[in-house]
């Protein structure tokens, strides 16, 4: 699930200021489920808003108002012209909803109400940790099931390096050393032998440094080409 | 169809009742034979809403009076409370409301225009005829009611002894009914002055709803001449202040309501000695056990498991009842086939005997007309349209059901009162009305009970036994508001808990780790299941979805109808103003009692305050906003403490993002009790906010 953070309400305000007419448009989905951007939180933010901006004199017209899913155009295509009355939508959708919407909504900014932080899991109610990076090539099966990209400090494929101290990082107390829970979780597994083995440096043309990626699942993407080809044929 | 009568003859329609309608009912709801939303009107009682509850009972409740008087309640018998501690006090608290919501009534009644161009005549003004009678008047239907004796009511009027029925009850009932513009003919004998035809022919319909009016005899030696006597012409004497002549020592045979009714009638009669002879075991007796037990608290002795062989006289005079051992009552199946061991034998002293075995009907109300009659002397109908062998001529109440009780005739008049409406639209009636079941949420879960704060029913005070039986007044005082809001508190809300709206819900798990009764099971979405939901609202407000709403007292209200409720505001003003959203668990006699500057929105519990609510309050202009609730000893709910703690921790910090100061927003406890402590608690607060300036430039 994806993670995010609510933007501090002062950073809101001076993006949103300078409009007359702001919608706050939650995305009922990931975002939703860490308390940072689904319906709920979009109506409290503009409900902070209007505070501020009476305490401002200003006139806005600030409303709210969420979908499903902010990433999908079958959940945006029948709210989309309700949108464009606005100057300005607030989304507080994750990176992917405000680039998506941006795209789509023609000539009206779509700006960030959240930041965006990281795929994550919930240990606990209102806990969320990153344990995935999408680094686009899993290791998982090498690792005892704990990610070194995602949860070492430097990503390191064969460690724990000297920073480890009683189970933490260097970095900081609050972050677990991920070689050394490798290394418990390979112990408990009986597979610590193959920890001998050195991973070799990785190909991160798969991840981030490969350039914006895209995953096509062939099968569905032929049908609905040859459907899209059909349908230019007819007309 | 259900719908139908709902659409035609409810008139209150709160926050919520639509989505109320579409779930199962509370147990005390679908017990009740009208549907009374007993829930619905217990709750508006704890918020000190009188008149409001007076319109929940009525919508369905044609004899909401005498019903707060005499009805058997089975919506007690259903409450869920039975299995942690006793049922809430239902018709006490329904009295209660009644007495304290009589102005409003008295003003609220209205002539009905009779625009539908057609009229209906109603034979018997009993509980069925009644409802039928306001329902049809309601609806624009020209009525006139037929009754043969000199007053309305039925046998609430001719048979139940006033020390059960106050007959000003029964008037305020009537007199609602009546200002619809409803003409009587009362002393009028269908039958005998005009038959049913000739009726018909007068009118576009006939409701016949004449009840059991007739008491049955016995087929026993010795049990014709003077000293026998029958339960109704008895009781109709009382009701109509004749004085029935009786001896020193009367017996009563008949084990059921009428037969408690005739024995403590007896009693109030100035007669010393009053016994009861019934086939029945103590356990077995259909009186309910609480007439019974005022019944022996009266001095009444009953001889159980005896059946009557034989009046014993002494030439004319009555000397007392030969009897018969009585081996068993009931058959293999349940059904009424008692057996005897005839050679086991008793005799029990008296001098008068009154015979209450049952009732029937007065079939002369049939005689000349086309209505056919069974071989057992049974008006034939059809219970799927109500109506009799006669086109346009229908039935309702005892008189087809069998012997009953008043809430349940005046259901079946309402069913009634639909099938000729109808008919009198040109419909086929057949499959449109309404059944009686209803789905119900089940039994509480023992794990939810466990969790269930246990709290002792307010007892209501009687008359001691000895003043009471030398009296035919009624006997039973009616709650203080004090102890009817007490009470009214108890409720556990059955029912009118959350739900979820399932194309909003993203299974994301927070009401289910937020629920102290584990209601809400999560799958491809939440479900809130109702027989684990206490209705407390702490899962509402942290939904990030907004996916979860009330089916009661859903508090969105307060978030549209907020800039009312604070109102126009002066720039200038001296006192702030201030928000409280108030829990009215211990609302207290007078309600809050706060100054004027004071916003009350009255929560059902403080669970259901979101933090959307308190922001609201800021953006239409308040100054402070007061979140009040229960001490956590006196709650009634768990963990709402904590977590309302934390929700105002949260909108402090938020506002403080705003620079508005955070002890703008404060969560307050008290509970109601001598003093005033939610002035106190309140005043400090407000004079926190009082000091302030304005937190707008």
């Amino acid at each position: 699930m994806i993670v995010g953070k609510q933007k501090p309400i002062e950073e809101i305000w001076h993006m949103v200021r300078d409009f007359k007419r702001v919608l706050v448009f939650g995305c009922n989905t990931c975002v939703a489920v860490c308390h940072a951007g689904g319906g709920k939180e979009a109506e409290t933010i503009a409900s902070l808003l209007k505070i501020r901006a009476s305490q401002e004199g200003l006139d806005m017209e600030i409303d709210h108002s969420s979908v499903m899913r902010h990433c999908e155009p079958e959940y945006l295509t029948p709210v989309i012209d309700g949108l464009r009355r606005y100057d300005l939508v607030l989304s507080t959708a994750c990176g992917v909803g405000v680039n998506f919407l941006s795209e789509r909504i023609g000539n009206i900014p779509v700006y960030p109400g959240i930041n965006t932080s990281f795929y994550g899991a919930v240990p606990e109610a209102g806990l969320f940790v990153e344990l995935c990076a999408g680094c686009g090539n899993c290791i998982l099966h090498l690792t005892g099931g704990i990610c070194p990209i995602a949860r070492c400090s430097k990503t390191l494929m064969n460690g724990p390096c000297g920073g480890t101290n009683r189970g933490k990082c260097e970095v900081s107390d609050d972050i677990d050393c991920a070689w050394y829970l490798i290394v418990e979780r390979m112990k408990q597994l009986g597979t610590l032998d193959r920890l001998t083995e050195i991973q070799p440096p990785r190909d991160w043309s798969t991840a981030r440094d490969g350039g914006p990626r895209r995953v096509s699942v062939e099968h569905i993407r032929a049908y609905e080409e040859a459907q899209t080809a059909k349908e230019g044929g007819k007309a | 169809m259900q719908c139908a009568t709902t659409a035609i003859f409810h008139t209150y329609h709160p926050y919520g009742a639509e989505i109320k309608e579409t779930r199962p009912y509370s147990p005390c709801r679908a017990a009740c034979p009208a549907h009374t939303d007993v829930q619905a009107y217990v709750g508006l009682i704890a918020q000190g809403r009188y008149n409001e509850a007076f319109e929940v009972i009525t919508a369905v409740n044609p004899i909401a009076s005498v019903c707060s008087y005499i009805c058997h309640h089975p919506c007690e018998q259903a409450c869920r409370r039975c299995s942690i501690d006793e049922p809430l006090a239902v018709r006490h608290l329904k009295r209660f409301a009644i007495e304290r919501s009589l102005q409003y009534r008295h003003a609220k009644r209205r002539h009905i225009q009779k625009t539908r161009g057609k009229s209906i005549g109603i034979v018997g003004s009993g509980p069925a005829g009644l409802a039928a009678a306001r329902d049809l008047a309601s609806i624009g239907y020209d009525i006139t009611i037929y009754e043969k004796h000199p007053v309305l009511g039925g046998m609430l009027a001719a048979a139940i002894p006033p020390y059960r029925l106050p007959r000003e009850a029964l008037k305020e009932d009537l007199d609602d009914i009546l200002a619809l513009g409803i003409e009587v003919k009362t002393n009028f004998k269908v039958g005998e002055e005009v038959t049913l035809d000739e009726l018909k022919a007068r009118h576009d319909a006939v409701l016949v709803a004449v009840g059991l009016s007739l008491s049955r005899s016995l087929n026993i030696p010795g049990v014709e001449g003077e000293g026998v006597l029958l339960a109704i012409p008895f009781l109709e004497d009382i009701a109509f202040g004749k004085g029935p002549k009786v001896g020193n020592n009367v017996l009563v045979i008949g084990g059921g309501n009428v037969a408690m009714d005739v024995a403590r009638s007896a009693r109030r009669l100035g007669v010393p000695r009053v016994s009861m002879v019934c086939l029945e075991s103590a356990e077995e007796m259909p009186a309910w056990k609480w007439e019974v037990d005022e019944a022996v608290e009266e001095g009444i002795t009953i001889n159980h498991r005896w059946g009557p062989k034989a009046v014993r006289r002494d030439n004319e005079r009555v000397l007392g009842l030969e009897v018969t051992k009585v081996l068993s009552v009931f058959d293999k199946e349940g059904r009424f086939n008692p057996t005897f061991d005839h050679n086991i034998t008793n005799f029990i002293e008296a001098d008068t005997i009154i015979i209450t075995i049952g009732q029937m009907c007065d079939n002369n109300v049939f005689k000349g007309s086309s209505v056919k009659i069974d071989e057992r002397g049974r008006v034939v109908w059809s219970q799927a349209t109500h109506m009799s062998s006669t086109p346009g001529i229908f039935l309702a109440g005892e008189v087809v059901t069998g012997p009953g009780s008043a809430i349940a005739a005046v259901a079946n008049g309402h069913r009634a009162a639909l099938a000729v409406h109808l008919y009198l639209q040109g419909e086929n009636v057949e499959g449109l009305l309404p059944s009686f079941e209803r789905e119900k949420i089940s039994d509480m879960p023992d794990t939810v009970k466990e969790r269930v704060a246990r709290h002792s029913r307010i007892k209501i005070r009687h008359l001691d036994p000895e003043t009471r039986c030398k009296t035919f007044e009624h006997f039973e005082f009616s709650y203080s508001e004090e102890d009817a809001l007490k009470e009214a508190g108890r409720c556990r809300g059955c029912g009118g808990g959350a739900v979820v709206d399932s194309n909003k819900c993203m299974a994301c798990l927070t009401c289910q780790r937020v629920c102290p009764y584990d209601a809400p099971k999560v799958e491809a979405y939440s479900v809130i299941r109702p027989e684990y939901c206490q209705a407390c609202g702490l899962c509402a407000p942290e939904c990030p979805a907004q996916a979860i709403s009330m089916v009661s007292y859903d508090v969105r209200q307060f978030r549209e109808g907020m800039k009312a409720l604070i109102g126009s505001l002066d720039p200038n003003r001296h006192e702030p103003v201030i928000v409280a959203f108030m829990c009215t668990h211990h609302i207290g006699v007078g309600g809050f009692n706060l100054p004027e500057n004071f916003r009350i929105a009255p929560v059902h519990c403080i669970s259901r305050v979101d933090i959307l609510d308190i922001l609201k309050a800021f953006e239409c202009g308040a100054d402070g906003v007061a979140v009040v609730g229960c001490t956590t000893e006196s709650c009634k709910f768990k963990g709402v403490h904590e977590r309302v703690e934390a929700r105002v921790k949260r909108i402090q910090e938020l506002l403080s993002m705003l620079s508005i100061d955070r002890d703008r927003v404060a969560l307050l406890r008290a509970s109601s009790g001598n003093g005033n402590p939610y002035s106190k608690v309140c005043g400090g607060f407000a004079e926190t906010i009082r000091n302030k300036r304005s937190y707008k430039p």
